[in-house]
């Protein structure tokens, strides 16, 4: 035991001078203990001293920005998105806020770091990369030479979106929304189909614009709701167009508006006048009249009207004041 | 943040494409409407279009390592290191998906990328012919190999097209398994120069086996097997078993003729037996029918470039060129490689068949056609520096390499140090010094080549020969970044510019120089103590280090190389000149400290320099001292000192 003990010592002495000796022994006067045998402390004290190996500060490159001629080709060095990096940008930025002085500069700001940058879009990059992609692009046709003639033979509209991401896949569900648009006019109707198609479209159809309006998303892919925007267009045409048997049903209580030609009022022109309503010079003033008189409502415009349109039919005099 | 990058709206309001319903009640007077037909394109046609309008950045690093100057590597050692540690990540990702398959059922990639699937494990129920072949395509060799076993051992039948596509696989790769090809760092620094000319062939194979096993084999399994041993260097059997097929009268393919002439030099000694060995191989093929391509073209010459320096060796490279090309076979860079290789021997008189090569090939974009491609810019700038000296043509060799996509030809980091090395040195012992450092140097240093020390020394040897002091500084923080300050020869010459090459007392280049001087101070003082090759100051060094800190007044710097002069008597070797200590003392005049002077006088006495005496009669003149400061000075020096003031 003595024999290993002392080996130990001899080793720990002179192999590991000051680390380890700061490690198992640690009492101040290591020299006291130095006997026979030296005692082992287990237990650290807090003063204990270490030699603190000294830090040497690695060379680092000074900020690239530095050497960068002032007539770069920038897109080189820039070449795509990416996050603001100080050293490669050799613009004196600032950005933030601090309540004394001005705002802090490039070097470690968060807040350059944090907004979108579009340093990789400068015109001569975007004139560049342009002309790279001509290649791939046809001449415009010229019989389409403005935008009135391209909505006259193209009147659809369809918006679709793709995007782009740098992650392992390249689906977006976004990308299967199809929306189409088309002015209601370019369809052909006649009234009551036009009135069925809108009633079908709900609000899909901006009264204001003109335009309808369909966007698809059910379906898991862009081509699957293009077609199925298609056939929503198809049959929502050929459906408003459809007479049901029970349409013949409506009678005249179901009439959303009063139809003149439909009513009594035209019926007791013809007799008094014993003969078709077409034939007679006045009936349609009158007629307007009418149909004003019961779809706005009565008011006072609205009920003089249709006594002047009553004299003008039956050739009375005109109302003269009379108090 | 890997969010999106870009969206991309793609808005066709203009209604192309997509639907072309007219209205019916569209006038048909009108014009025709003619809607191009779209120009077709690849997949990535968009991104190699964009990527063309992007050109090399010199200010910045290979894309591979981060854009941040605490990222950047700096040596050439830095550059290896980090692109090996990423290499290192990448391996152990494989590793962890190997060892853990379970963890990785999740499929994240869309559409699914096959080289992220765990990989297969094949036992004996499952495997079958379509496996194997599944495998073979795969370039998998251990598999390929464990299921072709277990197939065999089912006493399953295989086919004779695969059984021929193993035995290709087996002999092409030698039995072994590949680098796989996601390990691009890998094979860009892995050293090829050190690739020994040996024989590499497993002998008793798995690929013999199959040959062995082959009833009647066919002239395409004896193709397979020569080519495989030869190509791994095991000649003799490859020879044996190529007249074997001769005998036969089977017509092995043109790349087994090729793989057979490539390997002459090992089988015939003299210059004279490989040329007639070469002209039998090719009448054979003659004989046989067999059209020689470029593989032929490239293997007779690089035989040819084996024949030493004799002119016939240059007039059958010059008859092959010639019979080839009235073949229609026109030569790749390897072709040219070897050519090159037969004219400028490093011994044999100068040759300028570069100048020749070089219209045939200059302004085109050239692409792979032959394993040794990549050796011809390497050789070329080799030739342009070591035997030509010629920048010009040093020039159009790069302008070669940077044309088009000619610079995937450099090979790997081994070259292409190799070719900048070369360029470098051959611009800086040619051109202007001035010029070389504005269009050379600080173009492509650091970020696309690292000067090795020898090639600093060079630049140093140039600007010592110029008196191009002013890029000192710039050198110097480039060395100090590279670092190359480890290197004694270095810092003397550094030391030495500076010594000899004294700039006005006004210009702001002495500041620099004595930082500089300052810089080689704290290196060797704060050297690792665990570095093995130390350096030492050596009494001259610390002699300049004082001069050059001096020449700056700053006489803190110099006391504190005096300390280490008057201390380290032991360490340091030798002395300084006399010059630095004659300068110290000036300075201490100047400063008004006797005691420093007297410091100074006794190093001189003991270190034996018989100026001693001079030097306490000059500090006597200039200085009125005391008595104690007279009498340590006799002590010194001699109480005769004081007489001869007198």
């Amino acid at each position: 035991m003595s024999v290993i003990t002392r080996i130990l010592d001899k080793n720990v002495v002179k192999q590991l001078p000051k680390r380890a000796a700061a490690y198992y022994s640690n009492k101040p006067n290591i020299e006291e203990d130095i006997g026979e045998f030296r005692v082992l402390y287990l237990k650290t004290s807090k003063a204990q001293a270490f030699t603190k190996k000294k830090y040497q500060k690695p060379e680092v490159l000074p900020p690239r920005s530095n050497e960068m001629p002032v007539d770069q080709n920038w897109g080189n060095v820039w070449p795509g998105p990416r996050t603001f990096h100080p050293a490669t940008v050799p613009l004196p930025l600032r950005q933030g806020y601090v309540s004394k002085g001005s705002p802090p500069d490039k070097y470690a700001n968060a807040e350059l770091m944090k907004i979108p940058n579009f340093l990789h879009l400068t015109p001569p990059v975007i004139e560049r990369q342009c002309a790279a992609l001509k290649k791939f692009c046809t001449p415009w046709p010229k019989a389409l030479s403005n935008d009135e003639l391209c909505e006259k033979h193209f009147p659809f509209e369809v918006i679709s979106s793709n995007y782009c991401h740098s992650s392992p896949s390249i689906r977006d569900p976004m990308a299967r929304i199809v929306t189409i648009k088309f002015k209601l006019n370019d369809l052909k109707f006649d009234e009551k189909s036009r009135d069925k198609y809108l009633r079908l479209v709900g609000d899909r159809y901006n009264s204001e614009t003109g335009y309808v309006t369909i966007v698809t998303d059910r379906c898991p892919t862009q081509k699957q709701n293009y077609d199925y925007a298609m056939y929503l267009v198809t049959a929502l045409y050929h459906e408003s167009w459809n007479v049901e048997a029970w349409e013949e049903l409506k009678t005249e209580a179901d009439m959303e508006k009063y139809i003149w030609e439909n009513n009594e009022s035209k019926k007791s022109v013809e007799k008094l006048f014993g003969k078709n309503s077409e034939d007679i010079a006045e009936s349609k003033q009158y007629a307007n009249a009418v149909i004003n008189f019961m779809n706005e409502g009565e008011s006072d415009y609205t009920l003089a009207n249709y006594g002047d349109s009553v004299r003008i039919l039956l050739g009375l005099p005109a109302k003269t004041n009379v108090l | 943040m890997n969010t999106i990058a870009n969206v991309l709206r793609n808005r066709s309001n203009l209604k192309l494409n997509l639907t072309q319903i007219t209205r019916l009640s569209s006038n048909v007077s009108e014009e025709k409407i003619v809607i191009p037909k779209a120009i077709p394109r690849g997949p990535t046609d968009i991104l190699r279009a964009l990527e063309s309008t992007v050109s090399r950045d010199p200010t910045a690093t290979h894309y591979k390592y981060h854009d941040d100057p605490f990222l950047i590597p700096m040596s050439n050692m830095g550059k290896r290191t980090f692109a090996m540690a990423q290499e290192a990540g990448r391996k152990a990702a494989y590793w962890v998906r190997e060892q853990h398959p379970d963890l990785f059922q999740h499929q994240e990639a869309d559409p699914p990328i096959k080289p992220f699937f765990p990989k297969m494990v094949y036992s004996e129920d499952e495997v079958t012919e379509d496996t194997l072949k599944h495998v073979i395509d795969e370039v998998l060799i251990p598999d390929a190999k464990k299921i072709y076993k277990l197939m065999i051992e089912k006493g399953m039948e295989i086919s004779k097209e695969t059984q021929q596509a193993l035995l290709d696989l087996l002999c092409f790769y030698n039995n072994e398994d590949t680098l796989s090809e996601e390990f691009i760092e890998e094979r860009w620094f892995r050293n090829s120069a050190k690739e020994k000319v040996r024989k590499t062939w497993a002998d008793g194979s798995l690929a013999e086996e199959i040959f062995i096993s082959i009833e009647n084999p066919d002239a395409a399994a004896y193709s397979a097997i020569i080519q495989g041993m030869a190509k791994h260097y095991q000649v003799n059997r490859a020879w044996q078993l190529f007249e074997e097929a001769q005998g036969k009268g089977l017509e092995v393919n043109t790349s087994t003729y090729n793989s057979i002439i490539r390997v002459t030099s090992f089988m015939k000694e003299s210059y004279d037996l490989r040329w007639s060995f070469v002209n039998d191989i090719l009448s054979l093929m003659n004989k046989a029918k067999t059209k020689p391509n470029l593989g032929t073209l490239n293997a007779c010459l690089e035989i040819v470039s084996t024949m030493g320096q004799s002119k016939t060796a240059k007039s059958y490279a010059l008859k092959l060129l010639k019979e080839f090309k009235s073949l229609g076979i026109e030569p790749s860079l390897a072709s040219w490689y070897h050519v090159l290789m037969t004219y400028c021997k490093e011994r044999g008189p100068v040759s300028t068949i570069l100048n020749d090569i070089l219209p045939h090939i200059e302004n085109k974009e050239h692409t792979i056609r032959d394993i040794k491609d990549t050796f011809f810019f390497v050789t070329a700038m080799d030739i342009c520096r070591n035997h030509l000296h010629d920048k010009d043509l040093a020039q159009r060799v790069n302008k070669l390499l940077h044309f088009g996509n000619n610079y995937n030809l450099i090979g790997d980091s081994y070259k292409e140090s190799i070719y900048y090395r070369h360029y470098f040195i051959v611009l800086c012992e040619t051109e202007p010094l001035d010029e070389f450092m504005e269009n050379i140097y600080n173009k492509l240093v650091p970020h696309i080549y690292v000067p090795e020390p020898g090639v600093i020394a060079e630049v140093l040897k140039n600007i010592d020969m110029n008196s191009a002091v002013e890029y000192l500084p710039k050198i110097w923080s480039d060395m100090l970044i590279f670092d190359h300050t480890g290197r004694e020869n270095l810092l003397n010459m550094v030391m030495n510019i500076m010594i000899n090459h004294k700039p006005d007392e006004s210009s702001e280049l002495n500041d620099k120089f004595s930082k500089i001087a300052w810089g080689i101070w704290s290196k060797i003082e704060n050297q690792n103590e665990n570095r093995i090759q130390k350096l030492a100051f050596t009494g001259e060094m610390l002699g300049n280090i004082m001069i050059m800190v001096l020449r700056n007044n700053d006489f803190e710097k110099a006391f504190e190389v005096m300390q280490k002069l008057d201390k380290g008597m032991h360490s340091v070797v030798g002395v300084p000149k006399l010059d630095a200590l004659s300068m110290f003392m000036d300075h201490c005049i100047k400063e008004k400290l006797p005691t420093t002077a007297i410091q100074c006088i006794q190093y001189l006495t003991d270190s034996g320099f018989p100026e001693a005496e001079d030097f306490a009669i000059r500090l006597n003149k200039s200085l009125t001292l005391d008595e104690t400061h007279l009498g340590r000075l006799g002590k010194i020096v001699g109480e005769q000192f004081l007489q001869k003031k007198m």
